[in-house]
């Protein structure tokens, strides 16, 4: 994933609170101040090599024309498997550098999972539904995770110097922060967004919508 | 192994998507004879037919083959008496390839089907899911004209490269659509669903004082051409134009059909936003003339045609009120009210209440029918629909 020099507001960092947990808490909230669930967040060290996470075998499912999850965050080397759990076929695709693929029209599970091995974000498309849309973000980072409901998103690391990167695909800024944790209690770092969030996906996608 | 399977896989034809469904109404009406049972009204039935009526009996079937070519058949009975009992409304073939790096991407279709320029007929079988009665110019489209012929379509699509927006460019060249223009310059427009199959009629179902009129012929062996735009912000809004011209020369005649090739030329444009909150806000622009050219002298007409529409969807529930306006310079002007509620409670059932009122002037009443000039007509529909099929929702 590519960080873009991002305009970032960052306020309250670094603050060492009491030690009843090491590691670290990101908070990630819009322009308006309200908190953003379903973020991601990618942490990698500053110093010294880092193993990607461990691989695993993920599933995005289609469901009502659309795809579920929304977002997939995998270590490099994952497998995806795409079933289409409706009654209607879809053609799914990815023209994204990070991973070139397309499963010709289908129904149910016929194809074997897609291996994805380099770092990036790959958007995923149905050749047939162009309203379907979602991403898979392949990672290097040995620690990731998405905010929840109040926006935010926490990890036990060791001490050290990190770099931690927020994403979202409605974002329109690459938010970017080092950070140093100490081996006594927790950092946390705010994100607060500069920009207003793009639209969100309608959320009554219309079988009906044929022309 | 596993591309051998998916080769052997590729090479089988899919299962075809198909779908049926039936459309059956309460119709109370207080309108004249319709345009298409060769009257001079604005609806789809008048007085003589309150009752139970069958809004439409329709079956349509997709095969795809090869992975990027697709075959659409979509046939109907619409419980009158046209020529065909059942017929067809669009048969093409599609070649849709999967979009290439860039995010570009090519479509061509073949065959018989509705150029793109409504923006509330977006259900299958070009229905709205808003009314039961397509805006004035939505019926005129369905009423007179068909792309017969091809249509190809560069899509870019922003949207999957981290942009806004997804924009298209698309442009079709068609033949047999040269009447295409003499049931807006004799009758004007109507607000109806009675879309005119391929091998049917206008005005054909009932002997009305106006004569039956074949609209899908060639008559002056020329091609009609258009071309478009469409943007795309996410799934939020859509904007299309499009500039039609079937290059009709008026000056020939067909004997057999004892029609004119009518020169009819338009610009559409319209508009629809979603919210996140369930509006839907709809309006559409269309602005044309068409022309003969008898031994007599040139003789051409001007229309106009707009409507706006605001819809509310919550849960099962959907309310629609849309207005419209339209003219047809020496022929008729008028505008209507059209409010709806849709109640969808499962994929198979859709019911739907509308009340239509069109308040009209048509220049041929008196002469035609003995009448006033003027009139207002109302009708109510209670319609509900069954749909079978995976692809029916």
């Amino acid at each position: 994933m590519r960080a873009y020099s991002a305009i970032l507001l960052l306020y309250g960092l670094l603050q060492s609170a009491n030690a009843w947990a090491d590691g670290l808490l990101a908070a990630v909230q819009t322009s308006n101040g309200r908190p953003l669930p379903g973020a991601v967040i990618l942490v990698h060290p500053l110093a010294g090599n880092s193993q990607p996470g461990a691989a695993v075998n993920a599933v995005m499912d289609q469901v009502n024309r659309t795809f579920v999850p929304d977002i997939l965050v995998i270590p490099v080397g994952s497998t995806v498997a795409f079933p289409n759990s409706d009654s209607v076929s879809h053609q799914i695709y990815s023209f994204s550098p990070a991973r070139r693929f397309q499963l010709p029209l289908y129904r149910g599970k016929p194809y074997p999972p897609v291996v994805f091995d380099q770092a990036g974000i790959v958007t995923l498309g149905c050749n047939i539904h162009d309203s379907m849309l979602a991403y898979v973000l392949v990672t290097d980072a040995p620690y990731f995770g998405r905010t929840d409901a109040t926006g935010s998103w926490s990890v036990d690391l060791p001490p050290g110097a990190y770099r931690v990167t927020v994403w979202q695909p409605r974002m329109q800024e690459s938010p970017e922060q080092e950070v140093s944790v100490s081996q006594s209690g927790r950092t946390e770092i705010h994100v607060r967004l500069t920009k207003a969030l793009r639209p969100a996906p309608l959320e009554s996608r219309h079988s009906w919508d044929t022309y | 192994m596993s591309a051998l399977a998916l080769l052997a896989l590729g090479l089988a034809l899919s299962a075809p998507d198909w779908e049926a469904d039936v459309d059956v109404r309460l119709v109370s009406s207080e309108g004249q004879r319709s345009v298409t049972d060769g009257g001079l009204g604005t609806l789809r039935y008048d007085d003589s037919q309150s009752g139970l009526r069958l809004g439409r009996a329709r079956f349509a079937v997709s095969q795809t083959f090869a992975q990027v070519w697709s075959a659409h058949f979509d046939a109907s009975y619409w419980g009158d008496r046209d020529r065909n009992p059942i017929d067809l409304t669009e048969a093409y073939l599609q070649f849709r390839p999967y979009p290439f790096d860039g995010g570009y991407r090519f479509r061509l279709r073949a065959g018989a089907f509705y150029a793109p320029i409504s923006l509330e007929n977006r259900s299958a079988g070009w229905e709205s899911p808003y009314t039961l009665s397509y805006s004035a110019i939505n019926t005129w489209l369905e009423q007179e004209l068909r792309t017969i012929g091809a249509e190809g379509q560069i899509d870019w699509l922003g949207t999957r490269t981290g942009h806004a927006f997804d924009l298209a460019l698309m442009g079709g060249v068609f033949g047999w659509n040269d009447p295409a223009g003499v049931v807006i310059a004799n009758r004007g427009f109507s607000l109806s669903d009675r879309q005119t199959t391929l091998f049917g009629r206008v005005g054909a179902t009932r002997s009305g004082p106006l004569q039956p009129m074949e609209l899908f012929g060639e008559i002056d062996h020329r091609a009609g051409f258009y071309t478009g735009v469409e943007a795309r912000y996410f799934d939020r809004v859509v904007v299309r134009a499009l500039h039609y011209d079937n290059r009709g020369d008026p000056t020939i005649y067909d004997e057999a059909t004892e029609n004119f090739a009518w020169n009819t030329r338009f610009n559409a444009a319209g508009v629809r936003a979603e919210s996140g909150g369930g509006w839907t806000v709809i309006a559409q622009y269309l602005d044309g003339e068409t022309a003969v050219q008898p031994a007599g002298g040139y003789r051409d007409w001007h229309f106009r045609a707009r409507y706006g529409m605001v819809s509310r969807e919550a849960g099962h529930h959907r309310i629609s009120v849309r207005y419209d306006s339209f003219v047809v310079e020496g022929t008729q002007n008028g505008h209507a009210w059209t409010a709806a509620y849709v109640f969808q409670p499962e994929n198979h059932w859709r019911f739907t209440l509308e009340w239509l009122r069109v308040i009209s002037d048509v220049e041929k009443r008196p002469f035609y029918l003995g009448i006033a000039p003027n009139a207002t007509e109302t009708q109510v529909q209670l319609a509900a629909r069954f749909a079978l099929g995976p692809a029916a929702r």
